[in-house]
This record gives C-alpha cells, structure tokens and sequence, in this order.
C-alpha cells in the first residue's frame, strides 16, 4: 500500500503533456468490459490533471497487481529448459524478453515490473500497423522466476504464438505448452499449482483423532458410524488436503471410455467408446469435493479421477481407456 | 450394484414414501406438495386415481405445421416459458375472446393505475391485448382448444407511426387430458390445465389475477419435477432418430457445502445407442407405429447413465437433484421453465405437461 501510494504521488508531481496521446486514446469506442469502463472514465477525470496515458496504464498495472483475483487465469507451462535456465534473474529477463517481442511486434506497449512476492508482472497492450497500442485491454502475463509456470490473461490469439516464442527464449527452455488449468483467483491456482497449501501426506498409521468440533448428536449413531465417518473424513484430507484450499471454480473431463455395465450387454459389447463431458462446478470446488468426500456421497477412497485435480495441479481433463483389460479404477489420463 | 453398497452413506432409496394417509383434503395438499421440487420419487404411489402415466406413447413425428398456424407455432418454439397450473375455468366461452381482450386490457390500465375507473374504449393506444384460439395442437375430442394471449404496447413517447411490439405473451392449453378427468367436471366449467408465459412478471400477475377473478380460477407455478424431468430426457434422446438432438444434457446440484453443480452431456450418437439398447421388445428405429414406453425403460437409461458416471468419478448421482434437461430439441428446468425448441416435438412436451399440471392441482 506504502509503495502504491509513492507510486501515485510520483506520478503527479511528473505530469507531462503530450496531449496527442491522450487524443489518441479517447478515439477508441469505449469499451463493454468493466474494467476498460473504469480507465475510460479515469481518463475522463484526469485530463486536467494532465496526467499522460503512460500515467495511467501504470496505475492500472499497479490496480491490477494488487487485486489478481479477477478475470480468467489460464496456465502455461515452460518446457525442457537450457543448462541455465535456472540462472536467468530479473534483469536479464527483462531484457532478453522486451528485446524478443519488439522484434516481432512494431506497435506495442511493454511494461514488466516485479510484485512483493518474488512474481514477474509484464503488461502488454498490443497495437496495429496502423494504430496506436490498445490499453483498454492489455494481456497480463505473470512468471515466477525459476518455475516453468507462466499465467496469462486476456490473451488474443494474435499475440499468443509471439508470447510464446519471446517467453522460452528469454527464460532459456525449448517449448511451452497448454498447463490445462483455468481460474478467476490467480493466489489459488498458483498454490495449486506450487502445492502451498495445507496438505495431508498418506500415513501407515492413523493420525490421532481430531478435536470434536460438533457435538455428537446421538450417540447410537456415534457408536456405529464414528469410525466409518472419521475414515472418510481422513480419505478425503488426504486426497484433497487440510484446511483452506485453493479456490477453483470448475473442472472439466472429456471421457471417451467404454460403457462397461455388467446389466447392459449391447452397450458393453460395442465398439464405439462412449462419448461425454462432465463439468463440475462450484464457488470454491475444491472445498466441494472434500464435503462430498466426507460425506460419503463420493465414495472413498476417492477416485483418482478427481484427486488429480490438486495432485496434478489442473482441471482440464482427456479420459481414455488406455488397456483394453475391464478394470474400474484402470483409466489413464492424457497429459 | 456392487459399488453403491460400499459407500459409507447410502442414497435415499427411490421408492421410499412418507405420507400420512388421511382421506381429508389436508391429505390432498400434502400429497400435492410432495410432487414439489423436493420430491426424488422414481414412481408416484397408487394413493390417488390419478397419478403420471407409467406409460405413454412415444413421440411421433408430428406435421404440425399442417394443422396449426405458423405464427402461433413459431411463437411457441422461439422462447422460454415460465409453467404454471390453472384450475378449470367457469363459464369461458371460446366465442368471447374478443370481449375479454377488451376486459383484460382495461384491466391492466386500471391496475396500473391503482383502481382508477377508466373506460374500455379508450384504452388502444396504451395496451392491446389479443386473445385468439390455436386450433390443432390437440386431436382428442375432450380437450378444450389451446388459447393464445398476447399484449402488445408502445413506450409512452413513442411516434404515432411506429408498431405495437409484443410486450408479453402466454398461452393455456390441455393437450391430451385425462379423459376421465375431462368428462367427470359439470358442464360449465373448461378445462385448461397449463398455463406458460414469458415477459414481465408484473403483466403474468396482472393476467393472472384478472383470470381468477373473472373465470373463479386457480393459478399455482408447476415445477418440473424429478420423474418428470426423466421422461424428457427419454423422449427427447427417443426423438433423435426424427429429429438430431446435437447432444443430451443433464445439469445435477449435489448438496455439498458449498453446493456442487455438475454438467453432464452426451453425444447424440452414444445417448441413441444407451437408449435402445434399454428399450424391451422392438425398438423405435424398426417399428412403425410408435411403441409405448414404459417407466421402467425411463429409469433404466437414468440408471445407466448414472452408472457409467460413477465407473469413473465414484460419485452418486441419486444424492442429488436432477435440475435441467436439455436437447437440440427441448429443454426443461425444475424450476417450471420449458422451451420446445422443434415444432414437430411440441405436442409430445405438452401432452407430459399437461399430465403433470393436472395432476398438480388441488380439484
């Protein structure tokens, strides 16, 4: 907050007046989505303050490095990395991938600056031949330093090859591909993805009981399904993990899978793989399915269908049979 | 199954029926309100005469277009409409409509504004209210003719030369009753049982309440509910071979805290082939005469696309509620909003609509 409110005052007492910025910028239709909405009107209120577009695409980073949980998250990965990858450093980053984009791109704005945790924010508004850059809907990027992990958001499909050759050639890897995880809150699919939350490992040994936190209603019920109650719950820790969890709003699963049902003959003896997609989806999905866990409406142990959404770190799923063999646990997942 | 008996929590059994057998008509409501959106019951217990058909006849490919009007028929197909149940009419007569579109016109004016007398005559340039009858949509003698109801306005400063657009529009309809049921009411009272409207609430309830007070009726929102839903999903995957159904789309809510929602879709092809390969005795692609349908073939494809999910997720979905059910060719909510989205299917939809209305209401 200290930094941002420095950043703010810094920017008023430097006012320029390069007026034909500002004209340019108001000849864009103002645009539907909310937060170009905002700049428009900011753009509005400031111009007697002279305050440049410069000014203002800089305010607008600083707002959205302080509030990352908004619009949607996609996930990249960076692969086979060069023998020093893991020493690249801000600097050289910077350099090498301001230097890689503007050779593919004439009219572009690039900003990178590095956030309190250690997380590299690059903003980018893309222009034309023949116009100005676009900052009413810039692409964020955001990289952890040595992580293969990039999130990207509002990316265009004109800028997502370039992006992808200026990043693997500034982070020194060879590729990078589709992560296959989406979100709104960028801190939860970075803890996911980083594995920073509150996990469970699996025990040979039962963990001592856990404090009571409700009290027991009936204790008939206690008796007989205490133990099985306590088990589930453990099951579902374990898979999922404790306390808080990231928050993810959906998962997807693409099953091209045999029907196999012993009551149904026809189906099971067909050819054809059964086609479907399931899509679960909730405010905070995760928390979902422990409950569903817990409960016992997923039966435990839980599926590693759905458990590999915070082991693998992802929530986009292709379901195949891989093995001809009938085996219900047996299904491969497609990386 | 062998996997359902393994977890720990077992579903609520499908069968399973709490009531309290009285012969009073508290006992009518109670029964009436188990048929709500809370109900998971896979077959209605024989407790009154009437109850879901346990078997219909399965869809035909019907030439509407021949019988009804097009513009009526494409007014049907192109919105969602919200469902309610209507207890018989008194004294409707199919002569009058044009008197009582003048009635209910005045009637909205005056209820706009709060019980001022205003007179008939002068009320053309505010509202416009059409009612016309749809002929066509049913066959069966008993049935009363489907009424179409449309309210046309302009905005308070619109130009003189610029067109009354259809502000809201509702329809009420009985489309293969009970016959039983149809013959047993005395002699002045009509029977249209569904009721669906689309546009501003504050008009359905103007229109609603200027039909029970003139007709002495009852208005109650009709939801969809969980066996009803099944048999949508049965008759729609039953209509691909007509009609492509693009995909089968169901939308479960499991009572997780925080409530999980779940998307199902399959594809045509493979919901065709579950959905024959459930059928006893000859199936629809072969038989020329559409074979009935029984409710068991119904739960069976539930039951098996449940099945198919839980191989691979290990999750019940009996824990939860059926919510939508979607095709190229309809979609239905549990909330009471249905949208028949292929003119040859919509005799089909209404004939199950109009079961379910009539056997949600009270008399």
């Amino acid at each position: 907050m200290l930094t941002q409110h420095k950043q703010l005052a810094q920017l008023q007492t430097r006012c320029q007046t390069p007026e034909e910025d500002m004209q340019s910028f108001r000849n864009f239709p103002a645009p539907s989505s909310s937060s170009g909405g905002v700049l428009w009107r900011m753009a509005h209120i400031v111009e007697e303050n002279k305050l440049t577009l410069t000014h203002l695409a800089e305010l607008e980073m600083i707002h959205a490095m302080e509030n990352p949980n908004q619009g949607m998250w996609y996930t990249f990965q960076l692969l086979e990395p060069e023998n020093d990858a893991q020493s690249v450093e801000l600097t050289q980053f910077k350099q090498q991938f301001k230097c890689h984009l503007s050779e593919l791109l004439r009219q572009m704005s690039v900003k990178i600056k590095k956030h309190t945790d250690e997380a590299v924010w690059i903003r980018i508004a893309l222009g034309s031949s023949f116009s100005k850059p676009n900052h009413l809907k810039p692409t964020y990027v955001v990289h952890y330093l040595q992580t293969p992990y990039v999130f990207v958001r509002n990316l265009t499909s004109k800028l997502k090859p370039l992006l992808s050759q200026a990043l693997t050639l500034a982070t020194r890897h060879q590729g990078v591909k589709e992560a296959n995880l989406s979100g709104r809150n960028l801190t939860s699919i970075r803890d996911l993805l980083m594995r920073q939350y509150q996990q469970v490992f699996p025990t040979k040994y039962r963990s001592p009981p856990e404090e009571e936190d409700q009290p027991v209603l009936n204790q008939h019920i206690e008796k007989e399904q205490g133990g099985v109650a306590a088990h589930r719950r453990h099951m579902a820790h374990q898979a999922f993990g404790d306390g808080m969890l990231p928050q993810l709003q959906s998962a997807v699963y693409m099953l091209d899978t045999k029907f196999r049902d012993p009551n149904n003959r026809t189906m099971t003896e067909r050819e054809e793989t059964f086609k479907c997609v399931v899509k679960f989806s909730s405010i905070d999905l995760l928390e979902s399915l422990r409950s569903c866990a817990s409960s016992g409406i997923a039966s435990a142990p839980v599926t590693p269908l759905l458990s590999s959404i915070p082991l693998k770190g992802r929530n986009y799923f292709v379901v195949t049979d891989n093995t001809p063999g009938p085996s219900s646990q047996g299904h491969q997942t497609q990386n | 199954m062998d996997p359902l008996s393994e977890s720990g929590m077992r579903t609520p059994h499908n069968g399973a029926v709490v009531q309290r057998r009285s012969k009073t008509r508290s006992y009518r409501q109670s029964y009436r309100s188990c048929l709500g959106t809370a109900s998971r019951l896979g077959l209605t217990p024989a407790l009154t005469a009437r109850r879901l058909n346990a078997s219909r006849r399965a869809a035909k490919p019907q030439n509407v277009a021949d019988k009804v009007n097009p513009e009526h028929l494409a007014l049907l197909v192109k919105a969602e409409w919200q469902l309610s149940y209507v207890t018989p009419l008194y004294q409707f007569r199919h002569t009058q409509l044009r008197s009582y579109s003048r009635q209910l016109a005045a009637f909205i004016v005056a209820e706009k504004q709060q019980g001022l007398a205003v007179e008939v005559s002068e009320l053309h340039n505010s509202y416009r209210v059409s009612l016309s009858v749809v002929q066509g949509l049913t066959e069966s003698e008993d049935d009363a003719e489907t009424v179409l109801i449309q309210i046309h306005s302009k905005p308070m400063f619109a130009r003189q030369d610029e067109p009354q657009r259809s502000v809201w529009s509702g329809w009420l309809t009985c489309v293969h009753g009970s016959p039983e049921y149809l013959r047993s009411l005395p002699k002045d009272f009509t029977c249209l049982p569904l009721f669906g409207s689309r546009g501003p609430e504050y008009l359905s309830r103007v229109v609603k309440s200027w039909f029970q007070k003139t007709f002495d009726c009852c208005f109650g929102s009709l939801e969809i509910n969980h066996t009803s839903l099944q048999w949508f999903a049965a008759l729609w995957t039953d209509c691909h071979s007509q009609s492509h159904i693009q995909h089968l789309r169901m939308l479960w809510t499991i009572p997780a805290a925080p409530p999980l929602q779940i998307t199902y879709t399959v594809d045509h092809q493979d919901a065709w082939d579950l959905w024959n390969s459930v059928r006893k005795g000859p199936t629809a692609a072969v038989a020329e005469d559409a074979a009935s349908i029984d409710l068991e073939e119904v739960t069976g494809f539930l039951q098996a696309l449940k099945s198919h999910f839980y191989r691979h997720f290990r999750l019940d979905l009996s824990a939860g509620t059926l919510q939508q059910v979607s095709t190229a060719v309809g979609s239905a909510k549990s909330s009471g909003r249905i949208k028949m989205s292929n003119s040859r299917h919509v005799i089909a939809t209404l004939t199950l609509l109009t079961e379910c209305a009539l056997l949600k209401m009270p008399i």
